[in-house]
């Protein structure tokens, strides 16, 4: 159990000093910053001041072990723009892109997981073929086209809901829905294949020989078994909840994470976008760890053999 | 020699595209109304000059905002017009065949660099097989539109810069695949019968193996394609992938939003094409996967 602890945490340790690695690559070799933000005519010596201030003129290897520092001492930068810390900037967005994500997050899972359920134990009937209808638009069509018919239809047409912003409750009603609906097309569909898997593995035939109630089958049997890769999707809606939010609040103009990071990107905000990746690196790790030590925890097979394929 | 390994191989491989030819005959309408649609869009993109009615950054500021030609408009602007006059079907098809352009190119990049380091990982073990396979990790844990908007907010948005990035887009799922079903191929009979012949790696994995991987890798691309489409039409949407005066399906709904109240079909028919193609795309998809490998399903 240690040993798989350890494992563990060394991979999600690998995977953020990959992404601080990958952030540092493209944010500070990709251009020169200080044309970027100054401007091709600026005058020579207020450019090397900037560069200066920034810690552009070290060697790279120096900027990198630097780099490395001052985010191990929470030290992200300001953005280049305003001047006002980066992180202070995207911890002010945070709640707003929470207040659209966790109702989001509950809608998928309160209609994916038991639609999917049903239409594993109901197989072929019409609300499976509907349930799998549904999942297929759920992955094919993009959230910012159905957000925009969405607006067409309930806020140009019925003006039942506002089209943008963030005043009322009911401002969340439309970004949720698309947020909502996507993913639990997605979780439906998944729940599906997982449950019609266990539901055919020969322990559930056994417990269906001995005479377990069918009930008895499904919520004793099937539905434990049946948890443990629906865990893993889960948890990787939760890490990528900031990067789901990217399109639909620009969609809605919802001022949230999202919204901040496309304007920071066009307008070249270096801090600020290292910021937000950073941000979705570390939720991404977190919720990937308590995946995996999840998984420790339901199904002992995993802790005991040695993980290798191959 | 290759008789003898061919024999082996025939042998081997599922007969996938027998299954797949006798399925071409019965397969359902939804299908079959799905690849039309797949059909008429890469018709559309072969001979985009031929068809439209004028050039896509063609303006003619009198003839404004106009709707389409079924609520009021002229038979001469079909699907209307938009903000600077430009006419809506003309940019609808030349949007149809940058959007299929950059998710094709996207996609046969990440499937062949993908599939390239999936050998190269399941070949050389060791050290490289490590590497490759933190590569795979660190993007399969990251959100991808995460790494392309760092990406191209850095180094500016070029056509050709973003088609590389769409072609990493995916590849770690083709590299992981191949190289879980080439270390378990390498096991097999025919593999070890044909490295003893002394056929050389190259020929063991681009003559053996990969037929015999196929199918998997097929599957893969038709749900690869689709979500590529999604990743064009959302950044070019955002304003961040292919950038006027060039356009693309996104692109035209991203700034047909701005019109939505007046203007409604600048952004609709864009939107309906983009919905159009995922939703046929993955349909076929998944009706080629339940014939190509029924235990996927």
């Amino acid at each position: 159990m240690l040993r798989f602890l350890a494992t563990k945490l060394l991979r999600a340790l690998a995977t953020v000093v990959l992404v601080v690695t990958f952030a540092f690559v493209v944010l500070r070799v990709s251009g020169d910053p200080a044309m970027l933000i100054m401007g091709a005519e600026a005058p020579p010596d207020a450019v090397a001041a900037f560069r200066t201030a920034w810690g552009l003129d070290e060697p790279l290897w120096r900027q990198y072990i630097d780099y490395f520092a001052a985010i191990a001492e929470g030290n992200l930068g300001q953005s280049m723009r305003d001047r006002r810390p980066a992180l202070q900037i995207v911890l002010d967005r945070l709640p707003d892109t929470l207040w659209l994500m966790v109702p989001a997050l509950l809608v998928k899972l309160l209609i994916g997981i038991p639609a999917g359920i049903y239409a594993a134990l109901h197989r072929d009937t019409w609300v499976d073929r509907a349930t799998m209808a549904f999942s297929v638009a759920g992955y094919s069509v993009p959230n910012f086209v159905l957000g925009l018919l969405l607006i067409l239809l309930f806020a140009v047409n019925l003006r039942w809901l506002p089209s943008s912003g963030s005043e009322t409750g009911w401002h969340a009603v439309l970004p949720v829905i698309v947020l909502g609906t996507a993913g639990a097309g997605i979780l439906a569909r998944f729940t599906r294949s997982t449950m019609l898997e266990v539901l055919g593995q020969p322990y559930v035939r056994t417990a269906v020989a001995k005479g377990v109630a069918w009930h008895r089958v499904v919520n004793w049997h099937a539905l434990p078994n049946a948890a443990i890769p629906t865990v893993t999707v889960i948890g990787f809606m939760i890490g990528s909840l900031i990067a789901g939010a990217v399109v639909t609040e620009s969609v809605f103009a919802w001022p949230g994470v999202g919204r901040q990071l496309v304007i920071a990107v066009s307008q070249r905000d270096l801090a600020v976008v290292q910021v937000i990746l950073l941000l979705v690196a570390a939720s991404m790790t977190v919720s990937n760890l308590t995946v995996d030590l999840l998984y420790g925890w339901l199904d002992p097979r995993v802790r005991t053999v040695a993980p290798k394929e191959g | 020699m290759v008789g003898i390994g061919d024999a082996v191989e025939t042998a081997a491989r599922p007969s996938g595209w027998r299954r797949l030819r006798r399925g071409l005959a019965a397969c359902p309408p939804l299908v079959s109304a799905c690849a039309l649609w797949l059909a008429v869009a890469v018709g559309v993109a072969l001979v985009t000059e031929l068809i439209s009615p004028y050039h896509y950054a063609q303006i003619d500021l009198r003839a404004r905002l106009q709707p389409p030609v079924l609520l009021g408009g002229e038979w001469r602007h079909a699907l209307g017009t938009d903000e600077l006059g430009r006419d809506v079907m003309s940019r609808l098809f030349y949007s149809i065949r940058m959007s299929l352009l950059v998710a094709l190119l996207g996609t046969a990049i990440g499937a062949v660099l993908g599939t390239m380091l999936g050998f190269l990982a399941a070949h050389f073990r060791g050290w490289i097989d490590d590497l490759i396979m933190v590569l795979v990790d660190f993007q399969a844990s990251m959100p991808f539109i995460i790494i392309a908007l760092s990406v191209l907010a850095f180094f500016g948005s070029s056509l050709t810069l973003f088609i590389a990035l769409m072609g990493l887009f995916g590849w770690e799922r083709y590299a992981r695949l191949v190289r879980g079903m080439t270390l378990s191929a390498k096991e097999h009979g025919y593999a070890v019968a044909i490295r003893q012949l002394g056929a050389s790696p190259w020929r063991v994995y681009s003559r053996h193996i990969l037929p015999n991987i196929a199918s998997a890798l097929i599957v893969n691309v038709t749900l690869n394609f689709p979500e590529h489409i999604i990743l064009e039409t959302g950044l070019s949407f955002l304003g961040l992938g292919v950038q006027p005066p060039l356009t693309s399906l996104g692109n035209m709904v991203g700034y047909g939003r701005e019109y939505l109240q007046s203007a409604w079909w600048i952004a609709v028919f864009p939107g309906i094409a983009i919905v159009l193609t995922t939703l046929s795309m993955s349909i076929v998809g998944d009706w080629i996967r339940d014939r190509l490998d029924p235990t996927l399903r």
